[in-house]
């Protein structure tokens, strides 16, 4: 095992490294994966760009119209920021059940992203959301759409130097709500089997305006239930029309068999998970307790 | 091998190293420094037993690169107390009968403290409690008597240690 640990001293420096190293870089932000990885052998990277020192990536920034999340911020920051209780709950109930507080403390939000684990739990509010991720490269920054950034398990779009600098949320509308539900195989230090996030929005007369519906460990990335959010928008939302909504999600899914579950029990979690989490957004919109 | 120098703040003092890049906290505070109170076993973040407080947080040192340490405090369980004036969670521990083999103890002790730092101003539940340890694994199952001695000390002090 032999690398360098290169400590930019500003943003625009380490995506110079990035660019000069290419496929031998990495960044280095909370390592809780990186350097699991580096120690199983499974990643031999010669160059390691630090970006602890980075403090300017770490804040999370109320900007008017949307939220703006630093890439290292981390899980235990997103968990504990009253800009993540009211409408967009959802994303602080998924950064909760990451891992113990250990792994919360120092594991990153940009992380979480760029390693687009399916299973990432962060990475289903997020997309319900419908997050934009701003990349920084050495020449140009983009910004774009979480949903085209994610391209496999463990691939996204973002080019060899380019930095995961930050990801912009969207404030919701009034009468807007989220949910988060997890599945595993006990309550804490766990890998979802499945995990859902739902974002509604209500009109005044009660119907649902708007839907998201994300899904996490059912597909090649965590995806969107598009069929079931469209079965949603304009209907009054009665118990029926959640359970549907549940069927069709967990039949636009493509789930495996693996060693946390079979293909057919996340089915189930999705069909029984969609509907649950939709109620609970129904709830807090109606202002009753959860 | 490549040595890189690297000044670190454990338990106060300043310590003047040369580090290869590869080295883990862990590995620089047991072997090359000597404290063996944070021990090896997992090398995942998976059992908690490496577990020492970065900047007053709790945090798996098997996992972290010394060279991330660079300008912050790390605080081991040597740091914690004396012999002669226990910390509180300490004593609490004591009383309680939370210590068996005492392998999980440091990283037990050091998350806790995390935990009721992080929950300062109000006493946490006890199933907060169970949460706030899932990641520190004790296999003589005493699980208990540490739910109870931190609970204690959660209740003295309404968090904050």
């Amino acid at each position: 095992m032999s690398f360098t640990v290169h400590h930019p001293a500003s943003v625009s420096d380490a995506v110079a490294l990035a660019e000069r190293y290419g496929a031998d870089g990495r960044f280095l932000a909370g390592g809780t994966d990186l350097i699991i990885q580096i120690h199983r052998k499974r990643l031999a990277s010669q160059h390691l760009i630090d970006l602890t020192g980075l403090a300017e990536l770490r804040a999370i920034e109320d900007a008017g119209d949307e939220i703006r999340i630093g890439a290292l911020a981390t899980h235990k920051a997103i968990e504990r920021n009253p800009l993540f209780q009211g409408a967009l709950v959802a994303l602080a109930e998924a950064a909760r059940v990451v891992g113990g507080h250990q792994v919360r403390n120092v594991g990153t939000v940009g992380g979480n992203i760029a390693n687009a684990s399916p299973a990432a739990d962060v990475v289903a509010p997020l997309l319900a959301l419908e997050a934009e991720v701003v990349l920084q490269g050495a020449a140009a920054t983009r910004r774009v759409r979480l949903r085209d950034f994610l391209a496999g398990p463990g691939r996204t779009m973002r080019g060899d130097g380019e930095l995961v600098r930050e990801v912009h949320v969207a404030k919701p509308p009034p009468r807007s709500a989220t949910a988060f539900l997890k599945a595993g195989r006990r309550k804490a230090m766990e890998i979802s089997v499945v995990c859902v996030a739902a974002r509604l929005t209500l009109d005044d007369a009660g119907r649902c305006a708007a839907a998201r519906i994300a899904l996490g460990a059912v597909s090649a990335t965590t995806m969107r239930a598009e069929a079931a959010e469209r079965a949603l928008e304009g209907a009054l939302l009665t118990d029926d029309v959640l359970r549907d909504a549940g069927r069709l999600a967990a039949g636009a899914c493509h789930p495996i068999d693996d060693v946390r579950a079979s293909a057919r029990y996340r089915r189930l979690l999705v069909e029984a998970l969609v509907p649950r989490a939709l109620a609970r957004c129904v709830e807090r919109i109606s202002g009753r307790r959860s | 091998m490549t040595r890189v120098p690297l000044t670190l703040s454990i338990n106060g003092e300043m310590h003047e190293l040369l580090v290869a890049p590869h080295w883990t906290l862990l590995y620089v505070l047991r072997t090359v420094i000597g404290l063996s109170g944070a021990k090896e076993n997992c090398l995942e973040a998976e059992c908690g037993v490496c577990t020492v407080l970065l900047d007053g947080k709790a945090v798996n040192s098997c996992i972290l690169l010394a060279e991330q340490c660079r300008g912050r405090s790390i605080v081991t369980i040597e740091g914690l107390g004396t012999s002669g004036q226990l910390h509180p969670l300490q004593e609490a521990f004591i009383r309680h009968g939370a210590v068996q083999c005492g392998y999980c103890i440091p990283g037990m002790i050091l998350t806790a403290k995390s935990f009721l730092d992080e929950t300062s101003g109000r006493v946490p539940t006890r199933d907060e409690i169970r949460e706030a340890i899932s990641g520190t694994l004790c296999r003589c199952t005493g699980y208990q008597k540490i739910i109870d001695a931190i609970a204690a000390v959660a209740a003295e002090t309404k968090g904050g240690t």
